[in-house]
């Protein structure tokens, strides 16, 4: 079996004169052990390999083929079918490839105690883990999910210009549903943590969270439709961020596809909010030494203090754009060519504590988590309206559980009304959000 | 793609710790996709994927193992993988594999392959001109058309041999339309379990005019009113509300969890008396069937509610097996990357008795909802939420102004039992579903339905 290197590199060997030829291949393997009533309920290893060719004829044609765990005689067969489909495309002189630099590794990307992890280990983990959900609370005796998965990760890319990169990388996450119940009343927790190694995955705290989030919510009603500050708390927070991504990719602004597509330089957000992408930043679960086009990862503002400075592009929208990339390149693995997408997207943290922000928010609600953003946000015109569950706030303290609620506004009017942003940053894979107040908002109930 | 032989040394070595079965799923996967975005085709892709997974069932547990490698020596580790979930136990017996005859064939009528890449193109052009042609304030289309043929084979320890052929087509138009600051997008999409037929049913031009014509539309709208009113549902989005609110509580594994709020509640009324809904694999050629589901079980249509009353759930084979009840063929996957879980095919509410237009006119006020954007519920509580991408104001039985930013919110047996009329007009709406990080395609289907109250999420008065 070829190694990842000996692919990619008989990939680009196989260019013709004045073709522009990359290649990115990835392998992982993946373990997921899910657990339920004390037992193994599903116990998954997956061997995944496959390689990606881009090329990019002299007129600015371009192609794209793949194979799953090719041969190098497949791999240079996918150079060849990636030519025939390049004949068929536009021509468009902004499909370059990027040129050669050097990206500085992240060592501690890859945790070797955790790719060396028995298999074992993780069964006994996920167990733990459902069985601390289920004696938290007497009101949690069952849960909807629970799992534990890694994964041990490598990619190479080369090109005809002279890009030659490889990385490898572990993750481990766990998640937890908790189901509480109170007669014939069941509400759900939800609680998710990723991170590099074991030692940072604090998987204690994810049955912990799920339980609490759960059982806070039972006795929930529908209020009235009210018009008060909103705390949005992480995970809510991160459902919007996901919207925001796709606003501020410079291929959606080129495309007429972006509400910040004229406002550069402008004020589109409070003075506290900033929105920051930043691929070297270890703290972030989406930390690599480089894009998936090889371009070194880095660090953008995209909003200082409420003024938004710019867009996160790939080489080909930096060129077509007269920009700098960002080392934004995203693929959806080796089936497709890469996009424009985040690597480490959040909302730098500010200062307030939780306790602070409930007191500053008296007399509003506290949304716990936000439902049909995918479908009912509209990331062109930045409308939206999600269904939401939460809490009122009364004092510096949580009260009575809420259901049934629907939040709308768009995103630049809630940019602007927010008023204060917390100290509790708080990762979810490649999105990053403290808890967030919004001075005002409609919460729309009976 | 594999001998009878090799599959049951693989569901031998798999059952070398017993367990009450094993599985073998075998697949290979060639696809042509391309893209049209910004006037330009931005990228025509092929690929060839392949891999084989291994299962061992005991209880509602199992083990699973794949590999992209489908040679003797990986396939055996993987099968080793698998059976590494059992600590102990005997070796389990493998029954001789014989072939099983599919209850439903869904050949392509014009192969797909049989169309040059120029041919394709020419479609996604077709769909850009048309859209751009609609009206001058369509800014942007994106054209995205696809077709793959998954042929797959799947051995079982208990004997079944199942071959299958499964070819996909899908033509998707989205249309971005300004005007004045306001930006709006419409979406529509043609697709089936089929070839070059869907866009003779349905062609290029239809699905951009849609689409534009969506888009466009919004863009005269007001913000949608919010409180509770009567909703209408135009054919096939009360389809994609049943899918969402009542599919998913449906599923077997979730059930078997105790998280559906139809727990135990078979034969109980809990829609209204006008409801009849159905789960059918068999429906010829359509996006959300198949001859067999992931785990070789024959497709069928289940019911799963007759006049109200709540008849089944689907069923995958761990789930089936656990109630000793037989599997209703609803055992899906993605790909053979994971694991089969229960999840529904083509789910419909059938025709009722109504005419569209007595509906319309004798509501004197609610919301039209012609698109929906998609939805997500909580199957153990039964919440559920909408985004509209098309609906209008319904003022005195007529269907006036379109409203944007519509979010229907509701709870699956209050919603359900508050349909109050069901059309005759029955139409489909194929999609993807996605649960347990797996995508599958799906059919929605339904006639006009009005929901007689509802909340509405809006930002207008």
């Amino acid at each position: 079996m070829p190694d990842l290197g000996e692919l990619v590199r008989a990939a680009v060997e196989a260019a013709e004169a004045g073709e522009a030829v990359e290649a990115y291949a990835e392998e992982s393997t993946h373990t997921e052990v899910s657990a339920h009533k004390a037992e193994v309920e599903g116990l998954t290893f997956a061997e995944s390999r496959g390689a990606g060719v881009r090329l990019v004829l002299p007129d600015g044609r371009l192609g794209y083929a793949f194979a799953a765990d090719p041969s190098l005689d497949e791999v240079r067969r996918a150079v060849s079918q990636a030519r025939e489909n390049a004949v068929f495309a536009t021509p468009d002189e902004h499909n370059v490839l990027p040129e050669a630099a050097d990206a500085e590794p992240i060592e501690a990307l890859f945790n070797p105690a955790l790719a060396a992890m028995p298999t074992d280990r993780k069964v006994a983990l996920a167990l733990d883990l459902e069985a601390r959900t289920v004696s938290r609370d007497p009101r949690v005796a069952k849960v909807d999910t629970v799992q534990y998965a890694d994964a041990v990760s490598r990619v190479a890319i080369a090109s005809t210009t002279g890009v030659a990169a490889e990385y490898a990388r572990t993750d481990c996450w766990c998640l937890a549903v908790a189901l509480a119940e109170d007669g014939e009343e069941t509400q759900t927790g939800f609680s998710f943590r990723v991170a590099r190694g074991l030692e940072d995955l604090g998987w204690e705290g994810v049955a912990d969270e799920a339980v609490e989030r759960g059982t806070r919510m039972l006795g929930a009603v529908k209020p009235p439709t009210m018009k008060v500050p909103v705390l949005l708390d992480p995970f809510a927070g991160s459902s919007f961020l996901g919207v925001l991504a796709g606003a501020l990719s410079a291929e959606a602004v080129q495309k007429g596809r972006s509400l910040f597509a004229e406002l550069v330089g402008q004020q589109v957000g409070s003075e506290v909010f900033t929105l920051v992408d930043d691929g070297r930043l270890l703290d972030g679960p989406a930390a690599s030494p480089f894009d998936d086009e090889g371009v070194p990862s880095s660090r953008t503002e995209l909003i200082t203090r409420g003024t938004l400075n710019g867009f996160l592009h790939n080489t080909y929208t930096a060129h077509r754009g007269g920009a700098a990339s960002t080392g934004s390149a995203r693929r959806a693995g080796y089936r497709s060519a890469p996009g424009v997408g985040v690597s480490n997207f959040y909302v730098e943290p500010g200062i307030m504590d939780l306790r602070e922000l409930l007191a500053e928010a008296n007399g509003g609600v506290l949304i716990q988590d936000v439902s049909g953003v995918h479908s009912g946000a509209n990331p062109i015109s930045g409308e939206f309206s999600v269904g939401a569950t939460g809490l009122r706030i009364e004092g510096d303290a949580l009260g009575e559980p809420l259901r049934e609620m629907t939040i709308a506004s768009t995103i630049p009017e809630m940019l602007r009304a927010v008023s204060a942003v917390g100290s509790d940053l708080r990762f979810f894979t490649s999105v990053g959000v403290p808890s967030i107040l919004i001075g005002e908002m409609t919460v729309a109930g009976i | 793609m594999l001998d009878r032989s090799l599959a049951e040394e693989v569901l031998r070595a798999a059952r070398r710790r017993g367990g009450a079965f094993a599985e073998l799923f075998v697949e290979e996967r060639s696809s042509v996709s391309i893209r049209l975005d910004d006037g330009k085709v931005e990228e025509l892709t092929t690929g060839l994927d392949r891999g084989a997974g291994v299962r061992v069932g005991h209880g509602t547990s199992f083990g699973y193992a794949f590999s992209n490698r489908l040679n003797r020596e990986a396939l055996l580790e993987a099968a080793e993988a698998a059976a590494a979930s059992l600590t102990q136990g005997e070796a389990g017996n493998v029954v001789d594999l014989r072939a099983l005859e599919p209850p439903v064939l869904h050949a392509a009528e014009r192969d797909p392959s049989a169309v040059p890449a120029v041919g394709k193109i020419a479609w996604v052009r077709e769909v850009d001109e048309t859209a751009r042609g609609y009206s001058a304030e369509v800014r942007q289309v994106v054209a995205g058309y696809a077709d793959s043929v998954q042929r797959v084979v799947i051995a079982t320890s208990d004997g079944r041999w199942v071959e299958e052929i499964r070819p996909r087509l899908r033509l998707a138009a989205q249309v971005v339309a300004a005007r004045e600051g306001n930006i709006q997008t419409g979406v529509h999409v043609a697709a089936g379990l089929a070839g070059v037929e869907v866009l003779d049913a349905q062609s290029p031009s239809a699905t951009a005019e849609i689409a534009a014509r969506r888009a466009v539309t919004m863009l005269g709208s007001i913000p949608a009113p919010a409180g509770e009113m009567a909703v209408v549902l135009a054919p096939g989005m009360g389809g994609v509300l049943f899918h969402e609110a009542v599919g998913h509580p449906l599923e077997s594994d979730a059930v078997d969890k105790e998280a559906s709020v139809y727990r135990g509640r078979v034969g109980e009324t809990l829609a209204s008396t006008l409801v009849n809904g159905v789960d059918d694999a068999t429906i010829a050629n359509a996006w959300g069937s198949f001859s067999f589901d992931d785990e070789g079980a024959p497709a069928q249509r289940t019911v799963l509610f007759e006049e109200g009353v709540l008849r089944g759930w689907l069923y995958d084979r761990l789930r089936a097996e656990k109630d000793g009840v037989p599997s209703t063929g609803n055992g899906r996957r993605q790909s053979y990357a994971s694991p089969p879980i229960p999840r529904m095919t083509n789910t419909y509410i059938l025709s009722g008795g109504s005419k569209p237009d007595d509906i319309i006119a004798s509501t004197a006020r609610g919301v039209y909802v012609t698109a929906l954007a998609g939805g997500q519920t909580n199957p153990a509580t039964g919440d559920f939420v909408f985004g509209c991408s098309e609906a209008f104001l319904i003022e005195d039985g007529r269907v006036t102004t379109p409203v944007r930013g519509a979010n229907l919110i509701g709870r699956a047996i209050e919603v359900m039992s508050a349909i109050d009329a069901v059309a005759d007009d029955f139409d489909t709406w194929p999609g993807h579903c996605g649960k347990d990080g797996q995508s599958v395609p799906v059919g929605s289907g339904s006639p006009t339905i009005r929901i007689s109250r509802i909340t509405v999420g809006g930002t207008g008065a």
